[in-house]
């Protein structure tokens, strides 16, 4: 079977999976401050969710509820059918967790680290010792077992939390920022392991600041702003639908004629760097043509070239604000 | 069912020997928190023995037999530690600042109190502390009274018939230690806990825990047994010092096993309480020290608190220490500092770690941790 051919298969399975988890008009308030504001999600089983969201968005917050930390203000969440509120132990036991900050105890070794792990999710003790050690040769720290956990890399770190997460063969991941502040080697190995538990049914929920990670991963973004869903589709659903295009251009001289360009039909937005004009269109058809004549009258037109957005083009027109901010 | 209690029993030995693991990684904190409770005891023993008695020089002029009546009178008053010099002596002595007074009998003592005449009997006192100043103020005119009682009983009429409550004086010192025990177990207990639940606060590491499926109940009592045992170490080193070395034997030893092991469960779960609300290991170590003294000097450690005025043993009546205390000083000595029976005691003490433990329990909610 071609690549192609096994995606398209594996994505119409996504569409007749079931729902991994439910979120029916959520909210969570602090007070006067919303900072989950009626949202409605579906999460498919054996799907790689991404949450898109600046700092602040909400992201964390819709986590924690997820996963029983936090209790919801209004609305209903459920993981495999279980509502969060009723049987938060349940989800406990099929969501394997690795939070931002890792959580791993670093003054312990790796191997303690998931022995505690492996009593805290009551696994057999029989076999321990061998899913343990599987785990650690999966994420390449077998021989770093009786290492304390203080010594390692921030990769490493990750690595182990990713393996921790894994141990007690949970049905649900989350990944909470999975490669923040690691380098990029690490960064391609963690990437590895989440697309392998995908391979193996898993649904994973990520969430990222890496639009980059985002495109690489998640079957299905959900970009949410202010605690609210602002849109929810795959990577390349996005951009057809919210994208358009980008022209980039290449001028002799600064062009003074950018209100003239704005008045387009079809343009979105013009910015320019010296000589150099990015060009966001909700189409192409009749765009190039008047902005070439436009240009043609100033000076000579040195360059142009016409892509798909990006991510972060897209996330920007959604939000009017930086992924990163 | 079954399999539920088997689980929470796997996770509580778990957390048990998790937190003696992570402690002992910590091999300072470990040591100092051991011989912390050991350091007050010889702290305040040595403030004891050194308010005990005043330093006095006697300077014997005459060394006849009324005048060695009045010195043994003085040795018998419970305040002084005579010791005999010459007058040069005793003033180079009292001048390095090295004795409290100088208690001169005369050369006529003797002679004087035979012909029934006024004797004058100087006291020269180094009164920089008042404490000191006062005793010698006391003891002297107790010494006179005493030695007349004794060398003219015809003289002096009035006489006392004391009747002791207990078989036997008990000395400061075994009266003391016993409360440093309390104090040793206040502090090994609230370090221990206090800082064991901090540290998972401060190292986010409490996400690991909540994120789990077990129960905050099997978390807390798991925390609170590895503090536990941690704890029991600092205490037995403190006992073996106060019964083999002090000298200060118990009168029920079960009294003073199932005491020690309640008080420490009191103070383990009121450590894993408030570090679980701080949050901060330093925060908590200053609030322990800062919290643990106070309550120790308010409880009656030095001498039984009814004896204090009502507003301090109402104070006093709030806190589990002195109910600890009241209960090893029956483990000990047979006392009964109080009266509303052994029974309350341990039930009020009952009642405070049942109260803590479920204290800490809730406060360990999983809301905690996402805000």
């Amino acid at each position: 079977m071609s690549k192609d051919k096994a995606q398209v298969v594996a994505t119409m399975a996504r569409s007749q999976a079931k729902d991994a988890i439910e979120m029916i008009d959520l909210c969570k308030s602090f007070g006067n401050f919303h900072a989950v504001d009626h949202l409605s999600l579906t999460v498919k089983q054996g799907e790689i969710f991404g949450l898109l969201g600046p700092n602040g968005s909400g992201k964390t917050t819709t986590i924690n509820m997820i996963s029983g930390l936090s209790t919801p203000t209004s609305g209903e969440v459920r993981v495999f059918g279980y509502d969060v509120r009723h049987d938060a132990r349940r989800i406990r036991q099929v969501l394997g967790a690795v939070p931002q900050e890792t959580a791993l105890y670093e003054e312990l070794t790796a191997w303690t680290n998931l022995d505690f792990h492996a009593d805290l999710f009551g696994i057999p003790r029989k076999e321990k010792k061998e899913r343990i050690t599987r785990i650690l040769e999966l994420v390449q720290l077998l021989d770093r077992k009786d290492s304390r956990v203080g010594t390692f890399s921030g990769g490493m770190k990750r690595r182990l939390a990713l393996g921790r997460a894994l141990l007690h063969n949970p049905e649900l991941i989350y990944l909470d920022e999975p490669t923040l502040g690691v380098d990029i080697q690490a960064r391609r190995a963690i990437w590895d392991y989440i697309l392998l538990q995908r391979g193996q049914g898993k649904t994973v929920l990520i969430t990222t600041n890496y639009l980059e990670e985002a495109q690489a991963l998640c079957d299905r973004l959900a970009i949410i702003d202010h605690g609210k869903l602002i849109a929810v589709d795959t990577p390349e659903h996005l951009k057809q639908t919210y994208g358009g295009s980008v022209i980039e251009l290449e001028t002799e001289i600064p062009t003074t004629a950018l209100d003239q360009m704005r008045a387009i039909d079809g343009v979105k937005d013009v910015k320019q760097d010296g000589r150099h004009l990015t060009i966001t269109t909700r189409g192409i058809s009749n765009v190039v043509p008047q902005i070439i004549n436009i240009i043609s009258q100033e000076g000579e037109l040195r360059d142009l070239a016409v892509r798909e957005p990006n991510l972060d083009e897209i996330f920007l027109q959604l939000t009017g604000t930086d992924l990163r901010d | 069912m079954i399999q539920r209690m088997l689980y929470n029993g796997r996770v509580i030995w778990a957390c048990m020997k998790k937190d003696i693991k992570s402690a002992l990684t910590e091999r300072v904190f470990t040591i100092i928190s051991v011989f912390l409770p050991l350091n007050f005891l010889i702290l305040l023993s040595l403030f004891v023995v050194s308010g005990g008695l005043a330093p006095t020089a006697v300077v014997m002029q005459d060394t006849g037999p009324y005048a060695q009546q009045f010195y043994n009178a003085m040795a018998h008053a419970h305040s002084f530690a005579l010791q005999r010099d010459s007058a040069s002596q005793a003033e180079q002595l009292i001048t390095a600042g090295r004795i409290v007074a100088v208690v001169t009998i005369p050369p006529d003592f003797d002679a004087r109190i035979q012909s029934n005449q006024p004797v004058q009997v100087n006291v020269k006192i180094n009164n920089l502390n008042t404490d000191f100043t006062n005793d010698i103020r006391r003891a002297v005119p107790l010494s006179i009274t005493t030695f007349y009682a004794k060398a003219f009983p015809n003289v002096v009429s009035i006489t006392t018939s004391e009747h002791d409550f207990y078989q036997q004086d008990t000395g400061y010192i075994p009266y003391l230690t016993v409360s440093i025990l309390v104090i040793a177990l206040v502090m090994s207990g609230l370090l221990q806990a206090g800082t064991a639940s901090a540290r998972e606060w401060e190292n986010a590491t409490m996400k690991e825990l909540m994120l789990s499926p077990a129960s905050r109940w099997a978390i807390v009592i798991g925390k609170m047994l590895g503090s536990f045992a941690l704890s029991l170490i600092a205490v037995v080193v403190v006992l073996a010092v106060l019964i083999f070395i002090i000298g200060v034997y118990p009168v029920h030893w079960g009294e003073v096993i199932g005491f020690t092991a309640l008080t420490m469960l009191i103070f383990i779960a009121w450590g894993t309480l408030l570090g679980t609300l701080i949050k901060q290991s330093q925060a908590f170590i200053a609030l322990a020290f800062g919290t643990a003294l106070p309550l120790f000097f308010l409880s009656g450690a030095f001498g039984p608190i009814s004896f204090n005025t009502q507003a301090i043993q109402v104070i006093a009546q709030i806190f589990p220490v002195y109910y600890a205390i009241v209960l090893q000083q029956h483990a000990f000595h047979n006392f009964t500092l109080n009266t509303y029976g052994l029974g309350t005691n341990i039930l009020v003490l009952c009642a405070y770690a049942l109260g803590l433990v479920i204290l800490a329990a809730i406060v360990l909610r999983r809301s905690t941790v996402a805000n």
